[in-house]
């Protein structure tokens, strides 16, 4: 199939499977982000048994590969009597893991706090909230932009992990599997997606580095 | 200073009793006991580790003691929370290496902690924090970011930071060690004129001439215990101990050295 | 030591007064309700569904069992490292053009690496398992894998040498050069070896991406260990058993190559 006959058979498709894909990387993300300074909290917290499931938390979603942790979701917890809907497995597999990765760009944000900023802050009569909201918190932000931006391509590419599970609407990657077994696409059909998504990655990366270079923090 | 005071006549800013410290099995401060007047300027000098910096730290509790105690105008110390906090806020503290918040302008720098921690609204504090800065000699910096000041302005505007709390006291914990040498003065000139306006002062510091012509009292701190103290003109000119004998004569090797 | 902070944890807190510590101490109680309630609810759930049954465990106790899992993690070690491989060969020349003096070189270089960052390596193996084989070309299933997956890493190990490549001292160049040596001998004999060493953790990171990625050897009939894993499945029905131990398996050795790349920087 030639570009032409591509986009006039599967055009609206196209623009259906980007909005899918933009849809399920802003919501996995917005979720990780939540899910990720909540583990962080609890991974800075003084109450050890947190700080141990947190720890875990980070090391398992971390390193599962996201195929692993979506048949599990899908095939292996109706074994349980849990069953969910497709759109839940693979939203819960798009968030789990990038949630995992949130929480270890948020600690190295912390981490590159300067110990005196906070002690001054506390020499200055400022209690531990104050402390954390005008010093820990906006500086740890500052520091995690360009790691967070990265960290949102990397959503929009887990999101492909829809493909392999029946969805309706499909999402890019998905789009391209059912286009060639239905038809021969050919190259076209794989062309379309991957600009599409490549687009999405670099508007994003422009984003993030414009916002970083507003709020970086000059040493 | 202030020499219409007489010293037990009233209760001191700042006292530790028998303070120690340890670090592990590190004893870091051994059996300090010192009292700092209303007005009193006190410089604690020493050689490096000997502990006069732990000491300085004590005082806020920056660092916790193992045993002794701390009294802020004749209260214990508090241990946590809004007590603390509140103690704390009537204390400053100059740091070595300045520790501005970073991702603030220098003006924000100054009315953070009236505003949050004393609720001062934000154009009164900013207008008190204008003056400070005028007094250290930086206003025309307000608006920009650490980042883009010197050493010596850096530190000036943290001192204006301190006073906006409007200290009983401020602690000095080597103000002028991070900083290149032709800083040091602009730094040590607005600390003197603090100390002729009648602050309370602990200073920690290197500056031997300065600490002669500012101090009211100099403590001399060796291995974690206080080995002499005195008027300045004293000690500098009879140190009794053999040791502040030797430090002194370093730090006159230093300067001639450093005159060649 | 105590007065070595270097960890935001030590200096976030204030050194806990008595209050504080009590505080701690009922918190970390509490908190241990609702984790051993979890942890009850769990076992509970798998007694109560028949899965702690010993027939779906049981196998696990075989040697065969073993030796196919072993089997399955070869496979997902040979697809890995010849992914990796390829990876850092094209990474490697990628950088090169991306930091070449020629301005379409250096056009074309950012723009493949862009391009293999921003697409998901799924739509990569769908590439040479859909549209490739359209062409008439017939690849073994390895690098029908392999390549695809080393396609989607080759963009970051490029940007991995050249941050490494950026690291070296800008005076390392003209020491060299000042010695009479020629620009491509400066790059192979002092800079590269330099930028090397300092990206080697990265390029260990990189492989657990590697590793996980060939996870999606199942789609393409590989045998790695997904796919051994199926078969296991459908040889004692025991689904959740050996997604669970597998899941277990990719969790440790990703964990250990993490603590490898820690242990190296």
């Amino acid at each position: 199939m030639n570009i032409g006959e591509l986009l006039s058979q599967y055009g609206g498709k196209y623009a259906i499977a980007l909005l899918t894909t933009w849809k399920l990387t802003a919501v996995s993300f917005a979720l990780a982000l939540a899910l990720g300074v909540l583990i962080t909290a609890m991974r800075v917290s003084p109450i050890r048994p947190l700080r141990i499931i947190a720890g875990l938390y980070v090391q398992i979603f971390r390193n599962i590969p996201g195929v692993a942790l979506l048949i599990f979701l899908v095939y292996a917890l109706p074994y349980l009597n849990l069953i969910f809907s497709y759109q839940t497995c693979v939203l819960t597999a798009t968030t789990l893991i990038p949630a995992s990765f949130c929480s270890e760009y948020l600690m190295s944000g912390m981490n590159m706090i300067d110990k005196g900023q906070i002690e001054a802050a506390r020499a200055l009569g400022m209690r531990f909230t104050h402390v954390l909201r005008k010093v820990v918190i906006p500086q740890a932000l500052r520091n995690s932009v360009l790691p967070l931006t990265n960290l949102l391509v990397a959503t929009m590419l887990t999101t492909s992990l829809a493909s392999q599970v029946p969805m309706n609407p499909m999402e890019l990657t998905g789009l391209v599997s059912h286009i060639n077994t239905h038809s021969v696409g050919g190259i076209m059909a794989f062309v379309i997606s991957a600009a599409l998504y490549c687009a999405t990655a670099i508007l994003i990366g422009q984003i993030g580095s414009l916002i970083d270079r507003k709020v970086r923090i000059v040493r | 200073m202030n020499s219409e005071h007489k010293s037990g006549a009233e209760t001191p800013v700042i006292e530790l009793r028998t303070v120690n410290k340890y670090f592990g099995t590190h004893h870091v401060l051994k059996d300090v006991s010192l009292s700092v007047r209303q007005g009193e300027v006190v410089v604690i000098i020493g050689p490096s580790g000997s502990g006069k910096s732990t000491l300085c730290r004590t005082i806020n509790r920056l660092e916790t003691i193992s045993s002794g105690e701390i009294l802020i105008e004749g209260q214990p110390m508090p241990a946590e929370g809004k007590e603390l906090a509140q103690v704390r806020s009537r204390i400053g503290m100059v740091f070595q290496s300045f520790n501005l918040f970073l991702h603030r302008t220098i003006l924000d720098n100054v009315t953070m902690a009236p505003m949050d921690v004393l609720h001062i609204k934000r154009k009164d504090a900013e207008e008190e924090a204008l003056k400070l800065l005028r007094q250290v000699g930086i206003e025309d910096q307000a608006r920009k970011v650490p980042a883009q000041l010197s050493g010596g302005q850096q530190q000036r505007a943290a001192i204006a930071r301190a006073l906006a709390m409007h200290p009983k006291a401020i602690l000095f914990d080597e103000p002028t060690s991070a900083l290149d040498p032709e800083m040091i003065q602009e730094v040590l000139d607005v600390m003197t004129s603090l100390a002729k306006s009648g602050m309370t002062m602990v200073i920690v510091t290197h500056e031997m001439n300065f600490a002669r012509n500012v101090a009211d009292r100099i403590i001399f701190m060796n291995d974690g215990a206080i080995l002499e103290e005195g008027a300045p003109d004293e000690f500098f000119a009879h140190p009794k101990t053999e040791r502040a004998r030797e430090f002194l004569a370093s730090f006159r090797n230093e300067q001639k050295e450093s005159e060649l | 030591m105590k007065n070595e902070k270097n960890n935001i944890r030590d200096f976030l807190y204030d050194e806990p007064g008595p209050k504080a510590k009590r505080r701690i101490i009922f918190w970390t109680i509490v908190s241990l309700v609702p984790i051993a309630f979890l942890l009850y609810r769990m076992t509970v759930r798998f007694q109560e569904n028949g899965q702690l049954a010993p027939q779906y465990w049981s196998f696990f106790l075989k040697y065969t069992t073993w030796r196919f899992i072993g089997q399955g993690l070869l496979g997902t070690l040979e697809a890995a490292l010849t992914a990796g491989a390829i990876a850092f060969v094209i990474g490697f020349l990628l950088m090169r053009g991306r930091i070449s003096r020629s301005g379409i070189l250096r056009k074309i270089s950012a723009a493949l690496i862009e391009f293999t960052r921003g697409v998901p390596t799924l739509l990569f193996i769908y590439f040479f398992f859909l549209v490739v084989p359209q062409t008439g070309l017939k690849l073994p299933s390895l690098l029908r894998i392999a390549l695809p997956v080393a396609i989607s890493a080759v963009g970051v190990v490029a940007e991995v040498f050249r941050s490494g490549v950026n690291a070296v001292p800008k005076g390392q160049t003209e020491a060299a050069l000042s010695l009479g040596m020629r620009n491509r001998h400066v790059f192979y004999k002092v800079i590269f070896p330099q930028a090397f060493r300092y990206v080697i953790p990265s390029l260990i990171s990189e492989i657990v991406i590697v590793v996980k990625d060939t996870t999606f050897a199942y789609v393409i009939n590989f045998p790695d260990l997904m796919q051994n894993a199926k078969v296991l499945i459908s040889n004692y029905d025991a689904m959740l058993p050996v997604y669970l131990i597998v899941s277990v398996i990719y969790i440790l050795i990703n964990f250990l190559i993490n603590q490898l790349a820690r242990a190296v920087r």
